[in-house]
């Protein structure tokens, strides 16, 4: 650790936002503060920044691509992005692109963005105490298991032609069924659709993430409600949204990708903090589920 | 359908659909060369020939020519002696010998075009039908082509008045799904620019609340240490003033130094959203009617305002250059529409970073003229008779309807103007809308 404080660096168009928030954080945080994505870089590249706070629409880029511009320079920066307006298309670019922290919205409440940040400075604080550990050498072993989670059986067929045939690919209708699985074995991704024809499936997948962290939760569906989404990066880490029908190429890359993380949490578990997720508010799921979830809470410590 | 007049026997020739002149054969027996005229003549009276004007003479399937009622009429029964003249006469000498022959395949349409070129008037004949051999088949009688042509013609005005509905209301959907998309990114740009400043408002506020109790407590203890000092009571003057330094220990005084820059910028923000809210009665107004007459340039600033979010993107300058127009009689939410459209179109193609946008005005012949002006990628050539077609974009697939223009070109021309749009490939891109000042040829637009 460099200073005393963690630092956290701003980015927004407007400057009065970054005022405001600069006053806000100050106490807490070494706040640099800047409308120019340029400075922003320099900064990420030249010092470790803990938190970066972005807004998306800016005149010269847009939140989510200088965020992952930041992600490469920096990796163990945590990623945040403050937005006007949560259209569609920013929402998805976010989880799809930016592996973005939490997504907030202006106005903001002050009380929830204080808490956003100062997670994600703890983990950042964590992550640049620790030496970074040499990258994995071992090929991975086979694939981690893939869980399908769809009342349309063809996308299972679909996830099966694109993957290794030694990668083995279950299925389940419904969550309890899901659920059932995940106890039986660790999986290395859950697919799941997020429209069902009796169950919470978003709510399952909050929980799951605080149950087993280490499963990589792909969302898809043909309905595309940015709020939604939201809710799903902040308290449930989505790792990939993708439309429905689904695309073939766009499916084969994110299975892969997230088989690779997956592998990347299972060498170097300290990266998992990184997943952590805000508690989700309410839940419709039944008290055998939850009996599941825990089960499945309690054997993830085990294998960790 | 059955619409033929009694008056006409021949039934076959107003049988709908059937678009060949075959439908209009009459088979009259034809005469042989070797038939005299008065024979010819005789023929005539034959009930089933009443309604021929003329009779054909064939020779083993070939047609040799037709002879006329009018002819005979003219030449045999009318003349003096006509009658001992060319009565034993063979029918040939007195035979047209270039009869009009149209194929029994031939079109009602083709066979109208053909008998109007080749008939002369009055009209003393029938015309010959032949059949795929080019042997005869029998007779045609103009009139009954031109009774098939009414009732085609009748079909296709009536196809033509259903196909131009189902346009209409296939077009006013349109509109209104162009409109929905337009309020759309209108609601997006306007969340965006309302949440940014009610962002750090509502946050100043909320932090200048949380200073104001330690403020307060400084204040409070502050005057306690002032009363005890003036009662002149030593132990309350040291307990107040231990109050008075815990009180300034827990004031942060570089944060309350800051408080007047912070309310400043609370204030600016205030301004802001109320000044949006108030170019927002622009979009709301009815628009069926072009009852009012407003002002131009309002219209164009609030589209400024609306449209601030695409000008943003890659920091897009804007010039206004405003004539003197007088107030416009107009629909001015579609006016709004037709501006946002062009200035996002704009902003679009602009992909550099000293993006400008530039605005005129000015009364041209009973015009108001207004030029939108970019210094984008440009129209190629090829491109620019195409971009006032619906559905024509350039954009990639579920980015753009390609609807804008289209429907700008509507509302123009249904305010009884013009829009045209002149470019040179990587200078930019003018449009210029024409509305005219007197409103008169305003129709309700859709
Ligand atoms: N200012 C401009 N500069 C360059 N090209 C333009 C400009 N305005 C329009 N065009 C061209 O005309 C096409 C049609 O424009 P139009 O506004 O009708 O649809 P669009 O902009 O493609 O789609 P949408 O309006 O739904 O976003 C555009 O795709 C673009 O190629
Ligand atoms: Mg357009």
């Amino acid at each position: 650790m460099t200073s005393a404080k963690p630092c956290v660096v701003l980015i927004d168009d407007e400057e009065r936002i970054l005022r405001s928030l600069a006053l806000l954080l100050r106490s807490r945080y070494e706040v640099l503060a800047s409308t120019d994505p340029v400075q922003v870089l320099q900064w990420v590249r030249s010092r470790p920044v803990h938190v970066v706070v972005s807004d998306q629409r800016m005149p010269a880029i847009t939140g989510v691509a200088l965020l992952r511009q930041i992600r490469e320079h920096s990796p163990r920066s945590m990623r945040l992005l403050l937005t006007g307006y949560a259209d569609l298309a920013a929402v998805e670019a976010a989880v799809n692109e930016g592996e973005i922290f939490r997504f907030l919205e202006k106005p903001w409440d002050a009380l929830r963005l204080q808490d956003a940040i100062a997670t994600a400075a703890q983990i950042a604080v964590a992550d640049f105490a620790d030496t970074p550990a040499a990258p994995a050498v071992a090929a991975p072993a086979a694939a981690a298991p893939v869980l399908v989670l769809d009342e349309d059986p063809l996308t299972a067929t679909l996830v099966r032609s694109l993957l290794p045939s030694d990668c083995l690919v279950a299925t389940a209708a419904t969550v309890e069924a899901a659920l059932a699985r995940l106890e039986e074995q660790e999986f290395g991704v859950i697919l799941a659709e997020l429209r069902h024809s009796s169950d919470d499936v978003i709510g399952a997948l909050k929980l799951l993430k605080q149950a087993s962290p280490r499963t990589l939760s792909i969302a898809c569906s043909p309905l595309r409600d940015g709020r939604l989404l939201i809710e799903l990066i902040n308290q449930g880490q989505v790792f990939r949204f993708l439309p429905k029908p689904l695309g073939r190429e766009l499916l084969r890359r994110a299975l892969l990708a997230a088989l690779e993380r997956h592998a990347e949490l299972r060498s170097e578990p300290q990266r998992l903090r990184r997943h952590a997720v805000e508690r989700p508010r309410e839940v419709s799921l039944s008290g055998r589920v939850l009996d599941y979830l825990r089960r499945i809470r309690d054997q993830a410590r085990l294998r960790a | 359908m059955n619409t033929s007049p009694s008056s006409l026997p021949a039934a076959p020739a107003a049988v709908a659909g059937d678009a060949a002149l075959a439908a209009l054969l009459i088979p009259a027996t034809p005469l042989t060369p070797r038939c005299s005229v008065a024979e010819a003549g005789e023929r005539f009276l034959d009930p089933a020939h009443a309604n021929l004007l003329s009779l054909p003479i064939v020779d083993a399937g070939r047609v040799l020519g037709c002879i006329t009622r009018h002819e005979l009429m003219l030449r045999v029964y009318m003349a003096p002696y006509g009658r001992e003249l060319h009565g034993r006469r063979p029918v040939t000498t007195l035979m047209n010998a270039q009869p009009l022959s149209l194929s029994l395949a031939t079109s009602i349409e083709a066979a109208g075009q053909l008998i109007g070129q080749r008939l002369r008037r009055p009209i003393t004949e029938d015309f010959v039908l032949t059949g795929a051999d080019g042997c005869y088949a029998g007779m045609g009688i103009v009139l009954d082509v031109l009774r098939a042509l009414e009732i085609r013609v009748g079909q296709h005005a009536q196809e033509l008045e259903h196909a131009y509905r189902r346009l209409k209301a296939s077009q006013h959907r349109l509109v209104q799904s162009e409109k929905l998309a337009t309020l759309g990114q209108l609601v997006a740009g306007l969340a965006h620019e309302i949440n940014t400043p009610l962002g750090y408002v509502q946050n100043n506020l909320a932090m200048t609340r949380d200073l104001l109790p330690s403020a307060d407590s400084l204040v409070q203890a502050g005057s306690a240490v002032l009363d005890a000092a003036l009662g002149e009571d030593a132990a309350a003057l040291e307990s107040s003033l231990q109050q008075l330094s815990a009180a300034r220990a827990a004031f942060d005084p570089a944060m309350f130094a800051d408080l007047t820059a912070l309310l400043d910028d609370t204030l600016h923000g205030v301004g802001q959203i109320a000044d949006l809210v108030a170019h927002l009665k622009d979009f709301s107004r009815v628009d069926s009617a072009h009852a009012e007459a407003v002002d131009l340039h309002g219209l164009i600033d609030a589209a400024l305002r609306i449209a601030g979010h695409l000008l943003k993107k890659n920091n897009v300058q804007v010039r206004c250059h405003y004539g003197q127009i007088p107030p416009l009689r107009c629909a001015p939410a579609q006016i709004n529409q037709v501006l946002l459209n062009l200035i996002g179109n704009a902003a679009q193609a602009i992909d550099h970073d000293s993006g400008m946008v530039t605005i005129r005005t000015q009364t041209l012949g009973g015009y108001a003229m207004i030029a939108v002006q970019d210094n984008g990628r440009g129209i190629p050539p090829d491109v620019l008779p195409r971009i006032f077609e619906p559905f024509f974009t350039t954009k990639p697939v579920g980015q753009g309807t390609g609807l804008g223009l289209s429907i700008c070109q509507q509302i123009v021309q249904s305010h009884g103007g013009r829009i045209a749009a002149t470019s040179a490939p990587e200078t930019g891109t003018r449009f210029v809308v024409a509305l005219p000042l007197a409103g008169a040829a305003a129709r309700s637009a859709p």
